[in-house]
C-alpha cells in the first residue's frame, strides 16, 4: 500500500511524519480485521477436521457437548432466520412508511420532532430491549395466546422489529431523499396523483436504496444477540410455532458459558465454527447493502 | 447505531436537522389515503420509543437514588446497586475512546487522502468498512481468543477493553471516512493549487471541515460501544464484582451486563433493579449521542 503520487513532495520532514502516521494507522486497522478473520477461520478449520462439513450442515441437531454430539447448524440458521424475517416483516412496511411520511407528508416541525424520536429508538441499547421483551410484551403476549412459552420466538420478533425500525425509516428516507424532486415535479404536472407519483415514480427510482436499507436492517436482526436471548431462550430446535422458545446463532454464543468449555476441545472450536458462519453472513449481507446503497468505499467524488 | 447510518446523515454543513431540505410538496399533503396511512405508521414508531420510556421509568420509579448509583451488588435487592457496573462500563469506553479513536481517524484520512486507487486499496479498504456491519458478539468471541486466552489477560477490564476497541474502530472509519468524503474536492485542489502539501491540505482544510462529522461519528460510535453487553458477557462479565474496578486488571463487570443479569432473576424485586440499571444506561448513550451533536454544533459554528 506504498502509494505515492506524482505531487512534487514537499521536503518538510513534518510532511513525511504525518504520512508515516496515518500509513501506521491504516495498517493498525486492517491488523484488527485481520486478526478478528484469522482466529475465527483457525479455530473453524480445526472444528472442520473433526467434523466433516456435511455433517455441520445436514444433522438436525445442536448439541456440542453430549455424550454423544451433534454438529447440525440448521436449527440455529433455521432459528436466526426465522427470527430475522420476522422482525423485517415488522420494520419494513413501518419504517418505510414512516420514511415517505417524513419525507413527503410531515410539515417540518412533526418531521423534526419524530425525527429525534426515532433517532432516540435508534440509541436504545440491545440489552434494554431484551429486558422489555422478556418482561412486558412476552406477558401482554400471553394474554392473547394464553399457552404461549415463557420463551417465545413472537416475542423476540416483535422486538427486534422495533429495533431495526429506526435502520429501516432513516435509510429509507435518505433514499427518498435521494430521488430528483424533479421527478415527482414532472408526475404532477402530467395530471398524476401523488398516490401515482409515489408508487409509480418516486418508490421504483429509490427501489435500489430502499432494498440496501432493508439489508443492512436485516443483517442488524441476524446478528443481534441480547434480545433474542433473553427473550427466545436457549433451546435448540426446529419448530414453525412462533410461541415456542428456539435459539439463534448469537443467543447460543452468548449463552454459552465460556468458564465450562477449555481451548482444544470439540465444543471449544464449534463456537467458533458458529462465529464464523454468523461472520460470513452478516459480512455480506453488510457488503451488499453497501453496494446497493451506491456507497463505494473510495474514490466518490466530493459533494 | 451503525456507522454507515449515522455516517450517511452527516451534513456537510450547518445545524442539526436542515438535512435533505426537500420542503414537502404541499400536493402530497392534500393528498388523503396514503398521508394518513403513513402518518399512522409515524404514530406507531414514535409511540413504541414513549411506550419504551415509560415502562422503563415506571418500573425504576422505587429504586433511582444516590445509593444505587454508588452501591455494589447485592444478593438483597433492597441493597442492590450498579457501582461497580457503572465504574466498569466508564472504564472501558474510556480505554475504547482513546484506542480507536485516533486510529480509526487516521485510517479513514489515510484512506481517504494518501491511498492509492488501486483495486487492492479499494478491496481491504471496504473489507475494513464492512467489518462495521459484523455483530458485536462476533467481536466478543474474538476478543476472547486474541486476548482473555491469547494474551492471558482473563475476564479483566482491560481484555473487555480491548475487545470494545476492536468493535469500535471499524464504525470510527467508516463514520470519519464519510465526513470527510463529504469535504467539497474543491477545496483540495484549490489549496494544492496555492501550493500546499499534502498535510497543510490535510490539516488546514479537510480535517477542520470534517470535524464536525467526525466528532458526531466518533461519539455515536462509543454510544454504541457503552451500550454493548454481547461481546462483554462472551469473554466473561461477572455480575457479582462488589467493589469499582480501579485499575485494568480488576475484574471484568460493566452496566449492560449488569442489566442483562438481573433481567434473567425471576423475582420481581431485580426486574425493578435491572429498570433502573437500563434507565441509567441509556442516559449514558443519550448524553453521549446529544454530547456529539452539540460538539458538532460547537465546531461547525467555529468552521465558518
Amino acid at each position: 500500500m506504498a502509494g505515492r503520487r506524482t505531487r512534487s513532495p514537499s521536503s518538510a520532514p513534518a510532511e513525511r511524519v504525518a504520512g508515516g502516521v496515518f500509513r501506521l494507522c491504516a495498517w493498525l486497522a486492517v491488523a484488527v480485521a485481520a486478526l478478528v478473520v484469522a482466529v475465527l477461520a483457525s479455530e473453524t478449520v480445526l472444528f472442520f477436521t473433526e467434523v466433516p462439513p456435511a455433517r455441520f450442515l445436514t444433522e438436525l441437531a445442536w448439541t456440542p457437548f453430549a455424550e454423544d454430539p451433534r454438529f447440525g447448524i440448521l436449527p440455529l440458521l433455521a432459528a436466526t432466520a426465522q427470527i430475522a424475517a420476522g422482525a423485517a416483516l415488522v420494520a419494513f412496511p413501518l419504517g418505510l412508511l414512516t420514511a415517505i411520511y417524513l419525507q413527503y407528508y410531515a410539515d417540518p416541525r412533526a418531521a423534526g420532532i419524530l425525527t429525534a424520536a426515532v433517532t432516540i429508538l435508534a440509541a436504545v441499547p440491545t440489552v434494554v430491549y431484551g429486558y422489555v421483551a422478556l418482561n412486558f410484551i412476552t406477558p401482554a403476549l400471553r394474554n392473547i395466546w394464553p399457552g404461549i412459552e415463557a420463551y417465545n420466538g413472537i416475542s423476540a420478533c416483535l422486538v427486534v422489529g422495533v429495533m431495526i425500525l429506526p435502520t429501516v425509516a432513516l435509510l429509507s428516507r435518505g433514499a427518498l431523499g435521494a430521488v430528483a424532486p424533479s421527478l415527482a415535479d414532472a408526475g404532477l404536472a402530467l395530471g398524476a396523483s401523488p398516490t401515482g407519483v409515489l408508487v409509480r415514480g418516486i418508490l421504483p427510482a429509490a427501489s435500489g436504496r430502499i432494498a440496501a436499507a432493508l439489508a443492512l436492517a436485516v443483517s442488524r436482526a441476524v446478528g443481534e444477540t441480547m434480545i433474542v436471548t433473553l427473550a427466545a431462550g436457549n433451546q435448540a430446535r426446529l419448530t414453525w410455532s412462533p410461541l415456542e422458545g428456539l435459539r439463534t446463532m448469537t443467543a447460543y454464543i452468548a449463552q454459552t458459558s465460556m468458564g465450562d468449555v477449555s481451548p482444544g476441545t470439540i465444543g471449544y472450536r464449534a463456537f467458533f465454527a458458529v462465529a464464523a458462519v454468523l461472520f460470513a453472513i452478516t459480512f455480506s449481507m453488510h457488503a451488499c447493502g453497501r453496494r446497493l446503497a451506491g456507497g463505494r468505499a473510495g474514490g466518490g467524488p466530493g459533494r | 447505531m451503525t456507522g454507515s447510518r449515522g455516517g450517511a446523515r452527516v451534513p456537510a454543513t450547518g445545524a442539526a436537522g436542515e438535512d435533505l431540505g426537500t420542503e414537502p410538496m404541499k400536493a402530497f399533503r392534500s393528498d388523503g389515503a396514503i398521508g394518513a396511512v403513513c402518518s399512522l405508521a409515524a404514530s406507531v414508531s414514535i409511540a413504541a420509543a414513549m411506550a419504551l420510556i415509560v415502562i422503563l421509568l415506571v418500573e425504576a420509579r422505587g429504586v433511582l437514588d444516590l445509593g444505587f448509583l454508588v452501591g455494589a451488588p447485592s444478593r438483597f435487592a433492597g441493597q442492590a446497586g450498579i457501582g461497580p457496573a457503572l465504574a466498569g462500563t466508564l472504564w472501558m469506553t474510556l480505554l475504547s475512546a482513546v484506542l480507536a479513536c485516533p486510529v480509526g481517524i487516521g485510517a479513514a484520512v489515510y484512506f481517504a487522502e494518501y491511498a492509492p486507487r488501486t483495486r487492492a486499496t479499494f478491496a481491504i479498504e471496504s473489507a475494513v468498512m464492512n467489518l462495521a456491519g459484523v455483530p458485536p458478539v462476533v467481536f466478543g468471541v474474538a476478543g476472547l481468543a486474541l486476548f482473555v486466552r491469547g494474551l492471558g489477560l482473563g475476564s479483566t477490564i482491560l481484555a473487555g477493553g480491548l475487545t470494545l476497541a476492536m468493535l469500535t474502530l471499524p464504525t470510527v472509519v467508516v463514520t470519519s471516512r464519510e465526513a470527510i468524503r463529504q469535504v467539497p474536492r474543491g477545496v483540495r485542489s484549490a489549496a494544492y493549487a496555492l501550493g500546499a502539501a499534502r498535510w497543510e491540505v490535510i490539516r488546514r482544510q479537510v480535517l477542520p471541515a470534517a470535524a464536525p462529522g467526525i466528532v458526531t461519528g466518533a461519539a455515536l460510535a462509543l454510544a454504541r460501544t457503552a451500550a454493548a453487553a454481547a461481546p462483554l458477557l462472551v469473554i466473561g462479565a461477572a455480575s457479582f464484582v462488589t467493589y469499582a474496578p480501579g485499575t485494568p486488571g480488576d475484574p471484568l463487570t460493566a452496566l449492560p451486563t449488569q442489566v442483562f443479569a438481573w433481567s434473567t432473576r425471576s423475582q420481581t424485586d431485580f426486574a425493578a433493579l435491572a429498570a433502573g440499571a437500563a434507565v441509567v444506561l441509556l442516559a449514558l448513550v443519550l448524553v453521549l449521542h446529544l454530547g456529539g451533536l452539540a460538539l458538532r454544533r460547537r465546531l461547525a459554528g467555529a468552521a465558518r
